[in-house]
């Protein structure tokens, strides 16, 4: 392993933090799927690398299974999106209050 | 030397991408950058020397769900973003310090745990062949694999539901 694991781990916390950024700055609902996206594969980053430091195939079994987690999630968020804004005109978030207590 | 070459290529391109789909105004752009993104990523994980799960980064992620947001996001169309106030108003900077704390979190922690020796992998062992993925999946990961199988189901019905649901809101059945 000529890149030592703390350079994966550093790429993998960058990824994250600018998953985060985007979370924070973000208020159309698709752009915040999409930040977490970004924020799922930089998990997924660390998990294959810890995979590769301790030569152990579960590490890559579980980058597979947050893979389906996404792909799943993906699924519900955009049936949400598109069910609540095609009779709206503005995609934002802050506008959403009607569940509120 | 080829692995450093490929993990600096892939990390410029994984941050950069990432820096679009964070800061592109555009939703478009924002998708299209995350198909960069992904596939740095993807590249990552070859040089982890992981071809498999690459090859399923590739295929699940930049083929199906980014094409699922370019639908979504050429279907709902151009939609202005009213930014006329903000309720998370006091709460932002309490927001952004947290931003801060975490990654200053990582950042020590990654710092300063010990991976043991410099260079603990041996020369691959196949731990990333289809075939040890899935003797492991099958062998010490049957509950996951099960979970995973319902997760899929529960998410086929929610969406044909929610589906169904925006299309009778608007008079059809």
């Amino acid at each position: 392993m000529n890149v030592p694991i703390e350079a994966y781990l550093m790429l993998s916390l960058g990824l994250l933090v600018l998953g985060l950024i985007g979370v924070m700055r973000r208020r159309n609902p698709l752009m915040l799927l999409l930040s977490v996206e970004l924020m799922l594969n930089a998990g997924n980053v660390s998990l294959i690398g810890f995979s590769r430091l301790w030569d152990d195939p579960s590490g890559q079994v579980f980058a597979l299974v947050v893979m389906v987690v996404a792909a799943a999630e993906v699924v519900i968020g955009l049936g949400l999106v598109v069910a609540i804004f095609r009779s709206r005109s503005n995609l934002d978030v802050d506008e959403l209050s009607s569940m509120k207590g | 030397m080829g692995e450093k070459v490929t993990f600096a290529v892939a990390a410029i391109g994984a941050l950069g991408f990432g820096a679009g789909v964070v800061f592109f105004k555009d939703a478009f752009r924002a998708a299209v950058s995350l198909i960069g993104a992904l596939l740095a990523v993807a590249l990552l994980f070859i040089a982890l020397l992981a071809p498999f799960a690459a090859a399923v980064q590739v295929i699940v992620y930049a083929g199906a769900i980014v094409v699922m947001f370019l639908f979504v996001i050429a279907y709902l169309g151009e939609r202005g973003e009213i930014t006329s106030f903000d309720r998370l108003d006091r709460w932002q900077v309490v927001g952004w310090l947290g931003v801060l704390g975490l990654g200053g979190l990582g950042a020590v922690a990654v710092l300063a745990s010990d991976f043991g020796p410099d260079s603990p992998a041996p020369a691959t062992t196949g731990v990333g062949s289809p075939q040890a993925i899935g003797e492991a999946m099958l062998a010490n990961h049957i509950v996951a694999l099960q979970a995973i199988a319902v997760i899929m189901l529960i998410a086929t019905v929610g969406a044909v539901i929610l589906a169904k649901s925006a299309v009778q809101g608007e008079g059809g059945r």
